[in-house]
């Protein structure tokens, strides 16, 4: 949990504890993180990551333990003397400023003058890659600039402690698979594109067309379902969100086919399974909303998958 | 679209119903006859310049224009204290709290006014303008209260967590971040506690003291055949002041939602 090295300890946790009524939302913190160290929080939703930030940042109380930081214990100072700036989920950016007046927020009681704190302004608006920025209405921005405004407003104060709460949260989806996992061919050719899966063609008679699709068996689509002949080996096509994960005694509307995850790629609001279908080795990969109540599954789990054969579409 | 005559005839007739009598208004003022009745009798102003001849009439629009902008501002105080306290604060004893505070919404005015009247006779209060601002403010704050909690749930709460964060006060943040972006919600609230105040009769009859004022004005005057041309002067004059204030008011909060780059939230205006 800690680097071995002699720097300074900047935060350190005293069996750490909070309850929301009888929720007991922090169980026991302990460990230090030194200066200058990039400390991250993993986990899956609710498990507290958010509400150890907020203890941090003196948004929330705690229970009971101590929070010290820079030496100091924490317990009677709050959020607005501390020495930690916050970059928000949600960004927290102040809609009726502009970028720069957001930006010097935190300058509104510092002792220099007018032309220093506008100094200052712009040269963390130029570290963040906003320059010229300044004078724009915040709320005219993308989620990717105000994310880049909210780390300059936090910055600008030079804090001992920057806490940054889901900072990955403003890139797109792609671009976060794209830095979170090396970019294999599986996975960049996932985004937008559709699961493939090997056919033949029984039989074509008049507007239905009959396939075996391998792992998932004898299918009879309507013609529409099946575009003009491009001369290509067939392949039935299926979009990952027409796929879905059956538990326990659930049952599919139309179809089902069995299978055993390969791999869990786990997006916070979402999971993406890697399934293999039917005892083959055709892999399909399929999304599942995360709702409470529902487990995310291990790889090797053996699953059922619901599909509709109104949603194949044959490629040929 | 699928036609739907009785609709379209529908909504036409419940328009004239609502908008022809406010139509006739002006139509009568500006009629040459002491008598309400067409045919029209030619064009004359003179019915405004007797309206603004009666110094009593006078009196009695400068006492509820003081009326009016008293309780306007005092309902809108208070009702910033308990949305802000109903939106952001948990405490005992809330949910019935919040429901005595709105119940004037549903309580017959009668009723409220009769009982403030025992109340403040009893306790030998000396009844006056300010009995009727205190009278109006009860009935005028459940408006203020429902107007101004949509305008603090609409707030981002990790907006005020970050003003603190950058090292402000819980005071000073209400005033940079909380206050400007409430603003359009203050403003609406201000003005339907203005309108309501401005126009009630009840509580102004029975907490009023023989004071004059102008809805009780207009009521004792209507019953002089002679009176009634210069009352719908003012009647128009009445219903161009309320476009005027509509006008304004929707600039604003258009202005705010502009500023603040918010989506449109409807609203009362």
């Amino acid at each position: 949990m800690t680097f071995s090295d002699d720097r300074p300890t900047m935060i350190e946790f005293k069996d750490v504890h909070k309850y929301y009524g009888d929720y007991h939302a922090l169980r026991g913190i302990n460990g230090t993180i030194k200066a200058g160290e990039f400390f991250s929080l993993l986990g899956p939703s609710g498990c507290g990551k958010t509400t150890l930030l907020r203890t941090i940042a003196g948004f929330e109380g705690i229970s009971s333990g101590v929070i010290m930081i820079d030496g100091k214990d924490m317990v009677s100072v709050p959020a607005n003397s501390r020495p930690t700036n916050m970059v928000f989920q949600s960004y927290a950016i102040f809609p009726h400023m502009t970028v720069e007046e957001n930006v010097g927020f935190g300058l509104r009681k510092d002792p220099r003058s007018k032309d220093e704190k506008a100094k200052a302004v712009d040269e963390a608006l130029q570290m963040v890659g906003l320059k010229g920025f300044g004078k724009r209405a915040a709320h005219a921005l993308s989620g990717g600039q105000r994310q880049r405004v909210a780390l300059a407003r936090g910055l600008i104060l030079k804090p001992k402690v920057l806490l940054l709460d889901e900072p990955l949260s403003a890139l797109d989806k792609k671009m976060r698979e794209h830095n979170r996992r090396p970019a294999t061919k599986k996975v960049a050719n996932f985004i937008g594109t559709m699961n493939f899966v090997p056919a033949t063609i029984l039989s074509e008679d008049g507007d239905k067309v009959e396939v075996e699709a391998k792992g998932l068996g004898r299918v009879m689509l309507d013609i529409a379902q099946a575009p003009e002949k491009a001369g290509e080996e067939p392949v039935v096509g299926l979009r990952p969100e027409t796929l879905t994960l059956l538990y326990d005694d659930q049952k599919a509307s139309e179809r089902e086919t069995d299978g055993v995850i390969d791999e869990v790629i786990y997006f916070g609001d979402m999971t993406y399974y890697d399934v293999y279908l039917g005892g083959t080795d055709v892999e399909v990969r399929l999304s599942m909303r995360n709702v409470p109540g529902r487990p995310v599954l291990d790889v090797g789990t053996k699953v059922r998958v619901a599909w509709s054969p109104s949603a194949l579409v044959l490629f040929r | 679209m699928k036609k739907a005559p009785f609709l379209k005839s529908y909504t036409i007739f419940y328009l004239l119903f609502l908008y022809f009598p406010i139509i006739l208004l002006p139509i009568f003022a500006f009629n040459d006859s002491k008598v309400v009745a067409f045919p029209l009798q030619g064009l004359t102003t003179a019915w405004f310049g007797e309206m603004a001849a009666d110094q009593n009439l006078r009196n009695a629009a400068k006492n509820s224009l003081f009326i009016a902008l008293s309780v306007a501002t005092l309902s809108t105080i208070l009702g910033v204290f308990a949305a802000r306290a109903s939106v952001r604060y948990r405490f005992p004893g809330k949910a019935p709290i919040m429901g005595l505070i709105m119940l004037p919404l549903v309580l017959p005015e009668m009723i409220i006014a009769m009982a403030l009247l025992v109340v403040l006779l009893s306790l030998g209060v000396q009844l006056s303008l300010f009995t009727v601002i205190i009278g109006q403010v009860l009935i005028t704050t459940p408006f203020a209260v429902a107007i101004l909690t949509s305008a603090f749930q609409s707030l981002d709460r990790s907006l005020e967590e970050a003003a603190m964060d950058l090292g402000e006060t819980p005071l000073s943040t209400f005033r940079l971040i909380v206050l400007p972006l409430v603003m359009p919600g203050i403003m609406a609230s201000f003005l339907i506690c203005f309108t309501i105040s401005f126009d009630e009769f009840i509580i102004s009859n029975f907490l009023g003291a023989g004071q004059p004022i102008l809805s009780v004005y207009i009521f004792g005057q209507f019953r002089f055949p002679a009176k009634v041309p210069s009352m719908l002067a003012l009647g128009t004059v009445l219903v161009l002041f309320s476009i005027i204030l509509l006008g304004v008011a929707e600039y604003f909060r258009r202005r705010g939602i502009a500023k603040a780059g918010g989506k449109e939230s409807g609203g009362f205006l």
